[in-house]
């Protein structure tokens, strides 16, 4: 590792982050690299990975701190581990790596930069479109902290999705903190959806920024299954290029006593379209917070933020913001956070359906934001995790 | 036979009193229409019937297919075949409407209706849009009477299903409450109305008068025209 991105780390290990629940990171020092448990391939596809579909395309595979597959068949995509990249292209790793997220950011990026292993290193070479997904998977298995330091790049007219599933065994607690760096060149499109199922025990603060040069898109999904201990994080995409493009859609459930914190930021910098959208469902004694945040000197940009509480325990916080600078920037918002209305429910059941089926229902409409960016399987995918999602608010 | 019996029901909405007296009997092969003007507390009727949260039966009895429904929840009252179609439903944001036809035929089992009941009530553009958001007064009629269809219930109770409703609109809406009747065991149903206009399509076999909250006066069908003419009396 390089001396300059360790003295910043060090520097930044009592470094809190401006948002979620301040933890400890310093226990997590003096850990080694343990052999990984077992793999538990039902929990892997619950979190969307299909490994035989994966092992025929592309895929990346991690449990705790070791690589166990890394792959492509695709012409055109390369996927190995993060070190094997470093390796491979030296200089441009200095180049890429560690250079949307500081090392010294907070506390986290600071563990992972000192601690973390392993990650994917994915590129989709110019003008490659791929129409399957590259699975990527981080599983935790053992407990302690799992790091990795991810690098995704499209290169010009590149076109991908990339389908990244982070879970965990239901017995194993401990901080997960994972750095994601996006490269998406011009006139590139990157579709990215993510999805977690931890345990109530685990800590999770991924970090991840995107770079979208001229006409470049990302559409991401962001998508959280099952209980988390604290959950907070917050990308960032920077629209540097003139026609670039972002969606960005997250769906959070709280349950338990989770403590969850998402939002995603947008800076436009170029000429550029932020659309930032989120669903939060929070129920038990869970306490959740929405962020979103659009800025920038030119463009349009826009957040919706609406939340559902389901338990007269439970607590959603909406925090939208945005900041314009001079004339050629539009900015809007609209954030709402109410219950389920009993008339809609009383309808339902109207027409059939018990009062469980009936909230069911609203819930899953609630969070039936519109699919982008996503075809075929992939998006038949999505509806069937807000499906599930639905289910595990009931 | 008699499949519904309401015997002397007040209903009270919020510890108000909205039906003050009803008595109705709906016999088998009946075609029951309800009119009366607006405010008369015909739809506070039916969701009393129907067992609607905050409509309460707070005396008399209503009685459907032998059995007496009025200590019971809306969800036993549906199960046993009652259904209802609202004059106005609320909008569902997410809720798609051929999610939710689907939804419901799946349930009984005949989800090869779908085309048929969407194509019937023209409805096959809007199965992709949030349930009764941005619809116009026909549109809504028509995702209703389709809802309903797909439940296939033994009686419906239809609430006011010609007002705001274009001429066109009117026929497929017709064509529907047609069908429904079809569809019940009992081949009766019950149509509120204040407008008549639906009799032209389905004309009714008895027709009640519900003024201020008191429905005791069922006339032959004669009575609609002059009603509606008249006045209600």
């Amino acid at each position: 590792m390089l001396d300059a991105v360790r003295g910043e780390a060090l520097k930044a290990l009592d470094r809190a982050a401006p948002y979620g629940p301040d933890i400890d990171v310093r226990e997590y020092l003096g850990l080694r690299v343990r052999e990984p448990a077992k793999l538990e391939i039902g929990r892997v596809e619950g979190v969307g990975i299909d490994l035989r579909r994966a092992r025929r395309t592309a895929m990346y595979m991690q449990v705790d701190g070791r690589v166990v597959e890394s792959l492509s068949r695709l012409s055109g995509v390369e996927v190995t581990t993060v070190e094997d990249f470093i390796g491979n292209y030296p200089d441009i790793a200095k180049e890429l790596l560690w250079r949307l997220i500081k090392p010294g950011q907070d506390k986290y990026t600071a563990i992972a930069a000192l601690k973390g292993v392993g990650g994917y290193y994915v590129r989709v070479k110019r003008g490659v479109k791929v129409s399957e997904p590259i699975q990527t998977c981080l599983f935790m298995a053992s407990e302690g902290l799992q790091a990795p330091h991810n690098l995704v790049i499209l290169e010009e007219g590149a076109e991908a999705t990339i389908v990244t599933g982070c879970t965990i065994m239901p017995e194993v607690f401990g901080l997960h903190a994972g750095i994601t760096e996006f490269y998406v060149m011009e006139g590139a499109k990157l579709s990215y959806v993510m999805i977690h199922a931890w345990n109530r025990g685990t800590h999770v603060r991924p970090r991840s920024a995107a770079l979208l040069e001229d006409g470049a898109s990302m559409v991401m999904y962001y998508m959280n299954l099952s209980r988390v201990k604290t959950l907070q994080t917050y990308p960032k995409v920077i629209l540097k290029g003139d026609g670039s493009k972002v969606y960005a859609s997250s769906m959070v459930l709280g349950r338990g006593d989770s403590v969850v914190d998402v939002g995603t930021e947008a800076v436009m910098v170029g000429d550029a379209a932020s659309e930032l959208v989120s669903r939060f469902v929070v129920k038990d004694e869970s306490r959740a917070w929405a962020r979103a945040r659009v800025s920038g000197v030119r463009g349009r940009g826009h957040i919706e933020c609406k939340g559902l509480i389901l338990s007269s325990r439970a607590a959603l916080y909406s925090v939208p913001e945005l900041g314009g600078t001079g004339r050629d920037v539009m900015l809007t918002h609209e954030a709402s956070i109410g219950r389920i209305a009993e008339e809609e429910i009383a309808y339902l059941v109207s027409k059939g359906f018990s009062r469980e089926e009936a909230e069911e229902l609203i819930v899953r409409g609630f969070m039936n934001v519109e699919v982008r960016g996503l075809t075929g399987r992939m998006e038949s995918y999505v509806k069937n995790v807000v499906r599930l999602m639905s289910r595990a608010a009931m | 036979m008699l499949k519904l019996e309401l015997k002397e029901v007040v209903v009270s909405v919020k510890g108000g009193t909205v039906v003050r007296h009803a008595d109705l009997r709906v016999a088998e092969g009946e075609v029951l229409y309800i009119i009366g003007p607006n405010g008369s507390g015909k739809t506070s009727l039916l969701r009393a019937v129907l067992g609607y949260p905050g409509y309460e039966v707070v005396s008399g009895r209503v009685l459907f297919d032998g059995e007496d429904l009025t200590d019971k929840p809306m969800e036993y009252r549906v199960r046993r075949g009652l259904a209802i179609t609202h004059q106005i439903p609320p909008k569902i944001s997410g809720v798609k409407v051929g999610d939710l036809l689907a939804e419901i035929l799946r349930r009984r089992g005949s989800t090869s209706e779908f085309k048929g009941i969407t194509e019937m009530l023209r409805i096959e553009h809007l199965l992709n849009r949030d349930l009764n958001r941005n619809f116009s007064g026909g549109e809504l009629k028509r995702v209703e009477i389709a809802l309903t269809m797909a439940q296939s219930p033994k009686l419906a109770l239809i609430d006011e299903p010609d007002s705001g409703v274009d001429v066109e609109s009117l026929r497929f809406v017709a064509r529907g409450v047609k069908e429904i009747l079809n569809r019940s065991p009992f081949k009766s149903i019950v149509i509120v109305t204040h407008t008549g206009l639906i009799a032209k399509y389905i004309p009714p076999t008895k027709v009640c008068v519900m003024k201020e909250g008191v429905l005791k006066e069922c006339r032959l069908p004669d009575f609609l025209k002059k009603a509606l003419s008249e006045g209600f009396g």
